[in-house]
């Protein structure tokens, strides 16, 4: 194996001789620099942004004066997505979902605010993040370093005199993917300090942050396999570098895009709007509070009566309009479950076809158990929406209970011809203060790896096949020598 | 005419070029084909909409008009309004994706309503869209570099240099004829497919020109790139490798560097800020004392400062008076947030003129209007719209006029005035 390390030690020479390994790398480095110090800026600040409005908008809340509870019900609330440690090294899907939801009675509103309608076209072409960086970039710098390995020794006549000298295929191409190997620990290592950073400062769990590290030196050790490989196959120079450009393309620009569009034809999401008029449509066929023969609010009615045992509603305990809201709210909560439910499984198909593209496309395997790990998938914010919605039902039936409770049924009737019942119908401020505040329960470590698995499983899968096929070049190379 | 069709048959015997032309041409065309997919699945989606708006319309005046009261027809009725796809956004999908292209509003304070996002699956949004504006800005220039690069140095490398030198008289008009025929012919693969997705788009022919012009010069741009990097006379490998990482710099690094300084440089945190405000604004109305509120109404809608005093209890009329007071009191909030927008977008433009790739693409979106600026133009409308659907229930709530079923019909439509187009 000292032979491979000597044609190791040779080949680094040579790039450090090299003006294109130099300056490439030497840009990359910066560029990773730049992008892991304002990734980490950038994350720290929206989530110190939205840590502020949640608080804002709790004291909003909590402060408000007197009021009739339903009053409240259409104050809403809102709610704030905070941003996983770990955004700072791949913000995944957290510009292009909004972070802050209006909840509220009767309706499911939208994430709103997202980055990337605030943006202009730029955020199109790909934000610059440590992890962008090691996806997309980082291949191609080692594309450029490594694509004369074995190509250009065989151009140069130099492949045979080392053949001559008994040096082994197999330790010419150990030797140079080592060579490479390290170029690409040097490109790592910005990240590496930039999670280190994260783990020491920013409470990044450690379990997700070293797998992410893992599946990034795995990704770049495929491709330093893969360029060596490629670069034994090929006559010339030009023809490797050739062919490794239009590979990269094809793997890390094409069909990460091509891949959604395919997922996107084959099961298009309904729209918002057609959404809610099902929700509606759904709700009326279930019953119609606005009708007052409404059966299935009749027999709501009739259950009532008959559990406290009494024959009118005036002369029930409880404000019957608080029940009757509690009833509605519960109805259009689950017809929004149900929907939300639907959606989901949508997006989990789609994101399952566009992943299935991660057998041709390494980037696309890494990109989602990237994500994944780093808790800013598309389930990092369903579970947000998720969190936001039984938020939202909590704090809707709580308010309605103090309707059905605190208010008596004829003061809640009377409320807009009687001053005195308008004045009793507004309790006590403390009620909304007594209302739990918004706390995000973000993904646990076993949910983040559970759901890097796929991903992941891809990239073991593309490094094994890569080592494969790295023997059958060496021992293709052996022959021909 | 001869030399020029000796070129065409020298070139077409290379070995990457047919393979390099057919794959620019299978690019672009699939790149239209998705696109123009897209493009007739939002014109269907919106198609689609019609009938079940109307269903769900003719539900609510059921229930409305049993007690016809104009507070509870403006309360309940959603009004769809709708953006179509211009002619030519099949080329460059921008921000449809990801923007509402159809949206409901009722006549209530209208800010809580026209920031609302669309449904779509943002991990699928991501990567960007596969359109036409994507392969020219990415896949054209690196198929350029394959045919480009080795123009004069291969024939260096395989030692015919001196020979053509020796043999050709006029060495510039050979080489002239070598580029044009490169550049002509992925032009000419590029662009076809667009040709034809305008043509059944039935697109102006004046845009359809102008973007085949903004990819002319985005084509001419790499080619010069391209001929001068020729002129340092290096070997066809390092031509090769200057010219991707040229073309990497200037796709992928300078517009993410460029991203990060306008986002750092205009921070735009209004959109949030007024949407708190204008919540407070609204609620606090139910406080304020009911003259206050209708005196301040008054200001903005004159007309109706006349009516007769309102009795204690609930009115609709001071309902809808301070749902719209909301609006007027962040309309400064309102207008920085937009302003906000477009000063983002102005600075994109002016990094277009040093960065080929942002510029054409900036052009390419606006040609097909699906860029801010059309975002921005959709809501502009729907602003409109909010408008005449407000003074069309303020007629008949503020002249006590009862809303029955005849009335559902003369509700403003979204295109009457012309703004659905």
């Amino acid at each position: 194996m000292s032979m491979a390390r000597r044609i190791a030690r040779n080949d680094l020479t040579q790039m450090r001789r090299s003006r294109v390994a130099q300056v490439s790398l030497l840009i990359l480095l910066a560029l990773s620099v730049v992008a892991a110090l304002t990734s980490i800026a950038h994350r720290n600040a929206s989530d110190e942004l939205r840590a502020r409005f949640q608080a804002q908008a709790n004291a909003e809340f909590g402060g408000q004066p007197a009021r009739h509870p339903h009053r409240m019900v259409h104050y809403g609330h809102f709610v704030f997505r905070p941003l996983p440690a770990l955004a700072a090294f791949d913000p995944g899907v957290d510009s292009f979902t909004g972070n802050t939801i209006f909840l509220e009675g009767h309706r499911q509103n939208s994430a709103n605010f997202g980055d990337v309608r605030q943006s202009s076209l730029l955020a199109r072409f790909g934000q610059l993040t440590p992890a962008f960086v090691l996806q997309v970039l980082a291949p191609l710098v080692l594309v450029f370093i490594g694509f004369g390995a074995i190509a250009r020794e065989r151009e140069q006549g130099t492949l045979r005199v080392l053949a001559a000298h008994g040096v082994s295929a197999r330790a010419m191409l150990g030797g140079k993917a080592a060579a490479l190997g390290l170029v690409a620990a040097i490109m790592l290592a910005p990240a590496a300090l930039a999670m280190a950073w994260l783990m020491a400062a920013g409470g990044a769990p450690v379990l997700p942050a070293v797998v992410l590290l893992v599946a990034y030196a795995a990704y770049l050790g495929l491709w330093v396999l893969g360029i060596v490989i490629a670069s034994s196959l090929f006559a010339n120079a030009r023809s490797s570098l050739v062919a490794l450009l239009g590979l990269w393309t094809l793997t890390t620009i094409l069909l990460p895009r091509i891949a959604p569009d395919i997922a996107l034809a084959a099961s298009p999401l309904p729209t918002r709007l057609e959404s809610d008029i099902a929700i509606q449509r759904d709700l009326r066929a279930t019953g119609d509070s606005h009708n007052p023969d409404d059966p299935y609010f009749a027999e709501f009615k009739a259950g009532v009566l008959k559990q406290y045992g009494v024959d009118n509603i005036a002369d029930l305990p409880v404000n019957y309009s608080g029940l009757l809201a509690m009833e509605g709210e519960a109805l259009t909560s689950s017809m929004f479950d149900r929907y939300a439910t639907r959606q989901n499984a949508q997006q989990r198909q789609q994101g399952n076809t566009a992943l299935a593209f991660g057998l041709l496309s390494p980037a696309i395997a890494l990109r989602s158990l990237s994500m994944a790990a780093a808790g800013t998938d598309l389930e990092g914010h369903r579970r947000f929406l998720a969190q936001a919605e039984a938020y939202r039902f909590d704090i809707v039936q709580r308010l309605n209970r103090l309707q059905a409770e605190a208010l008596t049924y004829s003061d809640d009737r009377n409320r807009n011809n009687d001053p005195e019942a308008a004045r009793r119908v507004r309790i006590d401020p403390s009620n909304w203060h007594d209302v739990p505040e918004f706390a995000y329960r973000g993904a646990t470590t076993t949910e983040k790896l559970r759901a890097a698995a796929p991903g992941m499983v891809l990239v073991i899968g593309w490094l094994l096949a890569m080592l494969a096929g790295f023997r059958v070049a060496a021992h293709r190379l052996g022959r021909a020598l | 005419m001869g030399i020029w069709l000796h070129e065409l048959k020298l070139l077409l015997r290379q070995r990457m070029a047919v393979p390099l032309l057919l794959l620019t041409l299978a690019a672009a065309s699939a790149a239209v084909l998705a696109g123009a997919a897209e493009v007739s699945r939002q014109q269907d989606v919106i198609k689609r909409i019609q009938p079940q708006q109307a269903e769900e319309e003719a539900a609510i005046a059921d229930f409305v008009t049993v007690g016809a009261d104009p507070g509870d027809a403006a309360y309940y009725t959603f009004h769809a309004t709708w953006d179509e796809p211009a002619p030519m956004a099949f080329a460059a999908l921008g921000q449809r994706d990801v923007a509402p292209f159809v949206l409901r509003v009722r006549a209530l304070s209208l800010e809580s309503q026209i920031h609302e996002g669309e449904n779509y699956n943002p991990e699928m949004a991501l990567p960007g869209r596969f359109d036409w504006a994507f392969v020219l800005i990415y896949l054209a220039p690196l198929f350029l570099i394959a045919l480009l690069h080795d123009l004069q140095s291969g024939e260096r490398e395989a030692g015919r240099m001196a020979m053509i030198q020796s043999v050709v008289r006029n060495e510039r008009a050979l080489w002239l004829r070598r580029v044009a025929w490169r550049v002509g012919l992925i032009y000419l693969a590029l662009c076809a497919p667009l040709v034809i997705g305008g043509v059944l788009m039935a697109a102006p022919v004046g845009e359809v020109l102008a973007m085949l012009g903004l990819a002319a010069l985005y084509v001419l741009f790499w080619t010069a790139l391209a001929l001068l990097l020729a002129r340092l006379k290096f070997g066809s490998v390092t031509n090769a490798a200057s010219l991707a990482a040229a073309w990497l710099v200037l796709t992928l690094v300078l517009p993410g560097l460029a991203l990060l300084a306008i986002n750092a440089a205009v921070p735009v945190r209004q959109g949030v800020e007024l949407t708190l405000a204008q919540r407070e604004l609204v609620h606090a109305g139910w406080d304020r004392p009911r003259e206050e509120t209708m005196q301040a109404f008054f200001r903005q809608y004159p007309e109706w400062q006349n009516m007769a005093p309102l009795d204690a209890g609930f009115h609709w009329k001071w309902y809808f008076a301070f749902q719209h007071l909301g609006d007027v009191n962040v309309a400064d909030q309102s207008r920085a947030y937009r302003e906000g927008l477009e000063h983002r977008d102005r600075w994109t433009r002016r990094i277009g003129y040093l960065l080929p790739a942002v510029g054409v693409q900036a052009g390419l979106h606006r040609l097909a209007e699906t860029d801010l600026g059309a975002q921005i133009a959709y809501q502009d409308r729907i602003r409109a719209f909010h408008t005449s659907l407000r003074r069309f229930y303020y007629a008949y709530m503020f002249n006590d006029v009862p809303f029955t079923m005849a009335d559902f019909a003369k509700a403003p439509r979204w295109g009457d005035a012309g703004d659905d187009s």
